[in-house]
């Protein structure tokens, strides 16, 4: 886990190679649909689809979304996924998963932590990757269903995937981390989970998305925009309460030993701002 | 003889799949991560169930932790701990 930079790793679809690199310049963009915007601008020529995920996903209760960056005909879009994906893709080590291009015939793209395999049958997509650390994404059907219960607003997703000619997408994280500060992050931590009441949304006898223990009513269906430090970092749209409070967001950022200052978390807004003007 | 507590799956359909049990067993470990768990997760949804279902999967070695807190931080109520008598060669 590089605190000062971001890892991407970067997907040509066309050529079906990839690469892994970190980025310290774009440190500042904290994660999810701030890094997301900034990659599509640096990408914006190649048709990308970015996924990406917060310094608090894996870490933090209710921080449990996935954000997902692309240009749909022209309109620049930001979804939020649930399930298990964002705790899958923090523990890959990557901030970020860049898809360029497309592919020629419908193929599942499997990531395990930094490596990339392409697969051609389509039906072997639940034999890929590990059990348990695994989230799955199908996008023969309709809908995209990630674990075959999770999907995102509209049909924004399946066009892009459709597109691209990406059947599915496996993500396998092994890694492990110890926050820099533990006992301080055990702390935030139950500070974070007492604050359940602090959510817009009650409980049901839904499947929950991975580190919220409520498992809501809309828990499967994702989001589209909203607060950019919530879904910045990425959190739940109704845990804006609790993430939306610098003090709290800046508190947990700490004890992982991230060198945010409060001013960089206040100006993330502007600098989101501006990048999205950037972009042709 | 001291009573060793054992943490058993009373209510496996209960489980909502939030994987509380599963990170709280790893910071236990002092790790954020699912890499070498005492507590995992499997979920299925075969095409004759219309929900997803989680599977809770315990390692032996789970009683060298603190079982009442993973009991105690799911939601749901899927774990429960009864007490026996430690025979001394007990994990």
């Amino acid at each position: 886990m590089d605190l000062l930079s971001k890892k991407v790793l970067t997907i040509n679809l066309n050529k079906k190679s990839y690469e892994v690199a970190n980025f310290n310049d774009l440190h500042k963009y904290v994660g999810g649909v701030g890094l997301g915007l900034k990659l599509l601008h640096v990408h914006e020529e190649k048709d990308p689809l970015i996924l990406s995920i917060g310094p608090l996903n894996g870490f933090f209760p209710f921080a449990s979304k996935t954000s997902i960056v692309l240009n749909d005909e022209g309109v620049v879009e930001d979804l939020y996924m649930g399930g298990s994906l964002s705790t899958r893709m923090t523990f890959t080590g990557l901030d970020a998963i860049v898809f360029l291009g497309g592919l020629e015939t419908p193929t599942v793209v499997s990531i395990t932590n930094s490596s990339v395999e392409f697969n051609l049958e389509l039906e072997q997509i639940h034999s890929l990757g590990l059990p348990g650390k695994r989230s799955t994404i199908e996008a023969a059907g309709e809908k995209v269903m990630l674990d075959k219960e999770f999907t995102s607003e509209g049909y924004i997703l399946e066009n892009k995937m459709k597109n691209k000619n990406m059947a599915g997408l496996v993500i396998t994280g092994t890694e492990a981390y110890t926050p820099a500060h533990f006992s301080k992050y055990q702390e935030a931590y139950k500070t974070v989970l007492a604050r359940s009441n602090d959510l817009t949304l009650g409980a049901s006898n839904k499947p929950s998305c991975s580190g919220c223990p409520l498992g809501c009513e809309k828990s499967r269906y994702g989001e589209i925009g909203g607060n950019v430090l919530v879904h910045s970092l990425v959190a739940c749209q109704f845990a804006e309460k609790v993430y939306a409070d610098i003090n709290t967001t800046f508190s947990c950022l700490n004890t992982l030993g991230y060198n945010y200052t409060h001013e960089d978390l206040e100006n993330l807004p502007k600098l989101i701002e501006e990048t999205l003007k950037a972009i042709g | 003889m001291n009573a060793l507590k054992i943490l058993k799956v009373r209510s496996q359909q209960s489980c909502n799949g939030c994987e509380l049990c599963v990170f709280e067993a790893q910071r236990q470990l002092q790790k954020v991560g699912l890499e070498g768990s005492l507590v995992r997760i499997f979920k299925n949804k075969s095409e004759e169930n219309k929900r997803l279902e989680f599977y809770v999967e315990l390692d032996p070695h789970i009683h060298s932790l603190d079982v009442e807190k993973i009991c105690n931080i799911c939601p749901k109520q899927v774990f429960e701990i009864s007490e026996e008598e430690a025979d001394g060669f007990t994990i």
